[in-house]
């Protein structure tokens, strides 16, 4: 009877979510918002937590371990959802104000969230283990009025990956500056690395689609090295930075050497692409690929781990300062298991939950620890994550966390994808374009300086 | 007497009443499902058009506001272009082809009902799978399919995808090839209600095959094209998958339709405000195109 009556709560649930989620995205979204997340029996139970993430079904298997651990632990259940279109779904769930209990995404959202009203304030004191995250990590979680809105959970910087034997075969050394990365690159392109005496290898991969950012993402880590910052803090609020020398400089070295310069320097369609149809560097045709460490477990799978290399990332005209993200635990407005909540947040955030993320068969969720106490090669028995936690200690930098990030990151890539596509246009118009598109962003935002 | 001639009223009263109810039984459970799925959210679409949607900090009233915004950002302005280019371009092209298939595959032959079988597949396969393997088709050196083509020829590579020029057209030419059979199929229902002994009196008077096409099929099947070019402009509007796989609306924005801006808005800006109410213009502009093509068939018929 009871299952029964679950079985009725939980299908009218669902057309409930359904409904609304359909009512959000009106004539547009509709359908696409039928997918997964619509719909748990046990979101009333207080014993019970919603747990989203950002994951695919191979990352999904390490987080239902690390749940299976937690239920096991503390009694708590988790209703487990990957959820692969995240901030879809969660506009569905937001309309009808009933978010998950606790959600796992990306750290450059948390400004998004929090601007819409999506995230419970976290006071770090209520959260057992606090104190072992390091101010670096928590201060990345402060967001416009000071208070806390995330937990750190995993935190990453992106290193160039480099096929090992091809590098060798050509007799060429480890990349450490740009100009070695380029040289590298077209070696990999032209002097036939894979010696099938075909010309079809590739120097360097780049997501470079404008299509929800991806293109500002890459782009990032070559920005920063440049000394280019896409907005600056100032006082109380925020302003544009596109329109500086550096970024002129910057922009224009990407735009003549990769996007414009010797054919085969990157991969064809590379304007075009996104990391999910970005495979040229496990296919085996592209020599390099600037990215995050989340893809060592997959390129050992697919090349074998002595194929290639993980290096700190080659130094630009300002530094090697590399995009570092990551993932924040949040809590969903108003769902009322605040002792739940925290109580899960401090089992990810310990060296047990942390451990069981960073380990397993499958890709792991968390990258670098949050948790002080670890050390990522050490856990995971491979000196090529020290590079990772080196990078992302010494030489890395987050987008900012306060704004809402969404709309400055999606302007910054569509710029970005516009100037690398025409290769005979005027970057400076195409930057100072940019810089008062990102200054309209920040007075959206009441963060203009 | 009276009872008489009471009697039936009642009766006839009560058949009426169940003949009037009986189909809107039939059709209740449909028009409850179009109500909570279409209509429902219909209407809460065109209400968010009008807010700065904030559903936990309360939405707030925008007035005409999302609409100014969306008409007047030329990036929107650019995408209504490429839509209208994309869809008259998608529309009359499908037409054609599914005109020409029709043609070619009419009849009662066993292998012609496999091969028409064969070239329905675009239709009932995910759009989002065609897109995929059309940008595998499409790879811009001379490993793709299309390229290695070329490259028989002594031509290419083409970068189909990657050039602003010509991305359109690529995904264009793959629209076409996804909705060709289904007007194929509508327009071979049209061509079997054809009178074959007008075909025999044109034989006989030696009449071209253009002259034909054009003073017998045509008129013949006008209203199957009628069916299919409403439903193109219904459809042509609507554009968003294929774009959506194939180029992600680029490079830059070459192939940004109405819909993917509209999806950037709702989901990578969080402006459901504004995704709604560039959704409430194109439902406006599909009602009035598929009203116009409607008015037009149908003075079409009458004369």
């Amino acid at each position: 009877m009871r299952d029964r009556r679950r079985c009725i709560d939980m299908r009218l649930r669902r057309v409930r979510r359904l409904a609304a989620a359909l009512a959000v995205s009106g004539f547009l979204f509709g359908t696409a918002a039928c997918g997964s997340g619509s719909g748990s029996a046990r979101a009333g139970d207080p014993n019970t937590l919603e747990v989203w993430t950002r994951s695919d079904p191979e990352s999904a298997q390490t987080y239902e371990r690390v749940f299976a651990a937690f239920t096991k632990k503390t009694g708590i259940k988790i209703d487990y959802q990957p959820v692969m279109n995240f901030d879809q779904q969660l506009q569905s769930r937001a309309s009808t104000k009933d978010l998950p209990d606790v959600m796992i995404n990306d750290t450059a959202l948390m400004g998004s969230y929090q601007a819409q009203g999506l995230l419970e304030p976290v006071d770090p004191a209520s959260i057992a283990g606090h104190d072992e995250i390091t101010a670096k990590s928590w201060s990345s979680t402060v967001g416009r009025d000071g208070r806390h809105y995330g937990i750190p959970y995993s935190r990453q910087a992106m290193t160039l990956f480099v096929r090992k034997d091809w590098r060798e075969k050509l007799g060429l050394p480890q990349p450490k500056t740009w100009q070695d990365t380029l040289a590298l690159a077209k070696a990999f392109a032209t002097r036939d690395p894979d010696g099938d005496g075909r010309k079809d290898t590739y120097g360097m991969v780049v997501p470079g689609s404008a299509q929800n950012g991806y293109v500002a993402w890459w782009g990032a880590s070559w920005l920063w090295q440049g000394g280019v910052r896409i907005i600056e803090k100032e006082g109380s609020g925020y302003r544009p930075a596109m329109d500086s020398a550096a970024a002129l400089r910057t922009v224009t070295w990407m735009k003549d050497n990769l996007f414009c310069g010797d054919n085969g320097v990157i991969q064809p369609s590379a304007l075009t692409s996104v990391t999910a149809n970005t495979t040229n560097f496990q296919d085996g045709n592209a020599g390099m690929y600037l990215t995050g460490p989340y893809n060592i477990s997959t390129f050992d799978k697919a090349l074998g781990k002595d194929t290639f290399e993980v290096l700190p990332a080659p130094a630009g005209p300002a530094g090697n300062d590399v995009l570092a993200d990551g993932e924040n635990v949040y809590f969903g407005a108003r769902t009322g298991k605040a002792k739940q909540e925290q109580t899960l947040a401090a089992f990810l955030i310990s060296p047990e939950g942390q451990t069981l993320a960073m380990t397993g068969d499958h890709q792991p969720v968390v990258r670098i620890p949050v948790n002080s106490t670890l050390d990522a090669a050490k856990v995971r028995g491979d000196a090529r994550w020290s590079v990772v936690q080196k990078a992302y200690e010494d030489d890395s930098l987050q987008f900012p966390n306060a704004p809402d990030w969404a709309p400055i990151k999606q302007d910054t890539a569509d710029s970005l994808n516009a100037l690398f596509t025409y290769c005979g246009s005027d970057v400076k118009a195409g930057l100072k374009e940019l810089n008062d598109t990102l200054a309209g962003d920040l007075k959206d935002q009441d963060l203009l300086k | 007497m009276t009872a008489t001639v009471t009697t039936p009223g009642p009766r006839r009263a009560r058949a009426l009443r169940k003949k009037a109810v009986l189909p809107w039984l039939f059709l209740a459970p449909g028009l409850l499902l179009a109500l909570v799925f279409k209509f429902l959210p219909m209407g809460k679409g065109v209400w968010l058009s009008f807010f700065d949607v904030r559903p936990f900090l309360g939405d707030q009233w925008v007035g005409l506001d999302n609409y100014t915004r969306v008409l007047t950002d030329h990036r929107f302005q650019d995408a209504i272009g490429h839509t209208l280019v994309l869809g008259i371009g998608m529309s009359l092209g499908a037409i054609v082809a599914g005109f020409l298939l029709a043609l070619l595959l009419e009849g009662q032959a066993r292998s012609l009902k496999i091969i028409r079988t064969a070239v329905f597949l675009p239709v009932v396969t995910a759009t989002a799978v065609v897109g995929e393997m059309w940008r595998l088709m499409y790879y811009p050196t001379s490993d793709g399919l299309i390229n290695s083509g070329l490259g028989l020829l002594g031509l290419g590579p083409v970068p189909y995808l990657d050039n602003p020029d010509t991305a359109l057209w690529a995904t264009m030419a793959m629209g076409i090839w996804m909705l060709a059979p289904y007007n194929m199929v509508i327009i071979l229902a049209g061509l079997a209600g054809v009178d074959r002994s007008l075909y025999e009196a044109a034989a006989m008077d030696g009449v071209s095959l253009w002259q034909r096409l054009r003073h017998i099929t045509l008129p013949a099947i006008r209203p199957a094209l009628g069916i299919v070019l409403t439903l193109a402009a219904i459809r042509g509007l609507r554009v968003f998958t294929e774009v959506y796989v194939l180029t992600g609306g680029g490079p830059a924005g070459s192939t940004d339709v109405w819909m993917t801006r509209a999806y950037t808005l709702g989901f990578s800006r969080n402006d459901i405000g504004g995704a709604s109410a560039a959704s409430v213009l194109l439902l406006c502009v599909t009602l009035l195109l598929t009203v116009t093509v409607n008015y037009f068939r149908k003075r079409g018929d009458v004369r």
